[in-house]
């Protein structure tokens, strides 16, 4: 493609699919660059090669029906996401589920949030090309998936709460499994930061590299990690404190000038934060029930449903009709592994949900990508885009 | 680090339940005062104003500039199709801004814009979030809805061939539709070029569908599937 540059000089450009068949780009983002030599004069992206239809499914089912297609959504940590839909409703409802529901939902989140910053950094170093982070990261979470199989019988899409509470009481022996994996965890980290934080190559590969001002990261709507490394001290699990994260201690971590970088560094650090609230959250975990008894939205149970004429017409009533959410619309936000997962739900006062919209973090920071890896290097963009850590369920559902 | 504006770099004060009420009446008065918005009852849990497609623009603008609203986070746009939801009697489909603060933690609001059936338009406010770009993209791409001075109002989430708003509620679920190429994003890429500072001196013929794809051209799709049957 011949082009003036706005220096006057007259140049034969190179176009270039960036993906989607590129590993980097996981099959589903594509990037259609112009390049000067190795430098990116202009991108352009495409998105949807993931697109199947989420919003118009969930139109067709009841509200339960929608929970395992939220596990499609973030699938590197799909409790994150029904926790994030389960909450939402409950608060059309406002209903609060019991208290261990909420502990285990606090512990859960984080685990999930551990193990989706940990495919971000191993990916993203591995794209880089330093392939031993990644055995350090993905040994210990593939603890993690042990863990979450005996827990919902599941590995990847977990389908683990229900509106109301949780699909089921942990296992015998969940809490010493936890407590066994957090120190593997915490050591496959450790390795990771001594590996990677005072890295020449690393550093040279990362810092500087396609960075963006708080500002622009704020146009961009852009939250969780990402936005933090830019320096805003923003996370709605201390701003807007939902499942009680305002009684755990932890901090929120930023980062300073918003390149590739601090966004890595940012998860690593948030890591730590996660941990520990892990930690405390086992310490809390007490027995009791872990769905709420309100017939709105929990089933009865197999002993009621079989003795009790009331019981048996409220489980058949919310099977075949659904839990019916109050006519109105409302948003419920959590704040996910890439920032802010919210769902804005219109309901009819039927059990079926008449509009769930989605809004995915991803989504925003993709956004940009066109913008910031404009000026940089095709390898940039690569390292780039892996410390965005998109998502394509999300991205596209 | 002078080049951040003052306070993000600071925690907020955990947004509270009276918080969130003193700034949902107190938005709510000057957004009635100033843009004639109504209060959309079928939001029973929080703040959604109903403001007239013209104000948009200019609300908007406020909403975000307004030392003491600073609504500078656009967490999405979407719309809604109420054909045949019980009991609605206004226009058939409305376009909705959720909107946050990164300043105030409690603040946070809906903004919502009803569109006629017979005339989907609502101003494009694209260039007062970079995000609205895409987001608007996606409702047209769903909805169909028309983003007046949007630069480039192209589908995003479906096929370039796709035909028709999936998520209008008379899109039938289960239609298929026959999609045989793919995206050239010559001309977007083009475009950006000429943002950036460059002349495009000689353009790139933009990869033609191969002899077969052209023939599937205008075909239906049993016409099409029939096609490639009898080719193999």
């Amino acid at each position: 493609m011949k082009v003036q540059t706005p220096e006057g000089e007259h140049v034969d450009l190179l176009t270039v699919n960036i993906g989607p068949s590129h590993p980097a780009t996981h099959g589903a983002l594509r990037a259609f660059v112009a390049l000067d030599g190795e430098i990116i004069r202009a991108a352009s992206t495409e998105i949807g090669y993931l697109h199947r239809g989420f919003e118009k499914m969930v139109e067709q089912g009841t509200y339960q029906q929608v929970l395992p297609y939220t596990d499609r959504l973030n699938y590197c940590s799909a409790i994150l996401n029904n926790i994030g839909f389960s909450h939402t409703v409950e608060k059309m409802f406002e209903v609060e589920v019991p208290e261990r529901a909420t502990t285990l939902r606090v512990l859960l989140s984080e685990l999930s949030r551990l193990i989706d910053h940990q495919v971000c950094i191993a990916a993203a170093a591995v794209d880089l090309g330093a392939l031993t982070n990644y055995w350090y990261l993905f040994n210990p979470r593939e603890e993690v998936y042990s863990i979450w199989e005996k827990l919902s019988g599941a590995r990847l899409t977990n389908a683990f709460t229900r509106i109301g509470g949780l699909y089921r009481d942990t296992y015998e022996g969940f809490e010493t499994d936890v407590r066994d994996v957090l120190p593997k965890i915490e050591k496959g980290l450790d390795d990771a930061f001594k590996l990677l934080e005072h890295n020449r190559i690393f550093i040279d590969r990362t810092r500087g590299v396609c960075p963006i001002t708080a500002e622009q990261a704020v146009s961009w709507g852009w939250t969780g990690p990402c936005l933090r490394a830019t320096g805003v001290d923003r996370d709605l699990r201390k701003d807007d404190p939902y499942l009680s994260y305002e009684t755990y201690d932890f901090q929120t971590v930023i980062g300073s000038t918003g390149d590739t970088y601090d966004r890595l560094l940012v998860r690593m650090y948030e890591m730590r934060e996660s941990l520990s609230i892990c930690r405390q959250a086992l310490s809390r975990l007490k027995p009791g029930p872990v769905n709420t008894a309100d017939a709105r939205l929990s089933l009865p149970g197999h002993d009621k449903t079989y003795h009790d004429m009331e019981a048996l017409i409220n489980q058949f009533k919310l099977v075949y009709e659904g839990i019916r959410a109050p006519a109105g619309e409302f948003y419920g936000s959590i704040e996910a592994a890439n920032g802010e997962l919210g769902f804005f739900i219109v309901s009819d006062g039927t059990g079926k949900p008449w509009k769930i919209k989605v809004r995915p973090p991803c989504f925003t920071q993709f956004a940009a990508y066109a913008d910031l890896v404009e000026g940089s290097l095709v390898a940039d963009a690569i390292a780039c885009l892996s410390s965005l850590n998109i998502i394509a369920g999300e991205l596209d559902r | 680090m002078t080049s951040q504006p003052l306070g993000l770099n600071q925690a907020l004060t955990p947004a509270t339940a009276e918080h969130r009420k003193a700034f949902e009446t107190k938005a709510f008065e000057i957004l009635s005062q100033k843009f004639e918005a109504a209060m959309d009852p079928r939001d029973r849990w929080s703040l959604t104003a109903i403001v007239p497609g013209s104000r948009l623009r200019e609300c908007v603008h406020f909403l975000r500039d307004d030392p003491a609203m600073r609504l500078d986070l656009l967490l999405d746009i979407t719309a809604v199709d109420y054909l045949g939801y019980p009991g609605h009697d206004a226009a058939r489909y409305a376009v909705v801004y959720n909107l946050r603060s990164q300043r105030f933690a409690a603040h946070r609001l809906r903004l919502k814009v009803w569109v006629e059936e017979e005339d989907p338009q609502v101003p494009s406010i694209h260039d007062f979030f970079e995000i609205a770009n895409w987001q608007e993209r996606e409702t047209w791409d769903q909805y169909g809805i028309d983003f007046s001075g949007h630069p480039d109002l192209r589908r995003l989430l479906n096929h370039i061939e796709f035909t028709g708003h999936p998520l209008r509620k008379d899109y039938p679920v289960r239609k298929r539709q026959w999609l045989s190429t793919n995206d050239p994003l010559i001309l977007p890429l083009e475009a950006r070029l000429e943002a950036n500072g460059f002349v495009v001196l000689e353009h790139v013929a933009v990869n033609s569908p191969s002899v077969e794809e052209t023939d599937l051209l205008g075909k239906s799709a049993v016409e099409k599937i029939n096609y490639v049957e009898k080719a193999k």
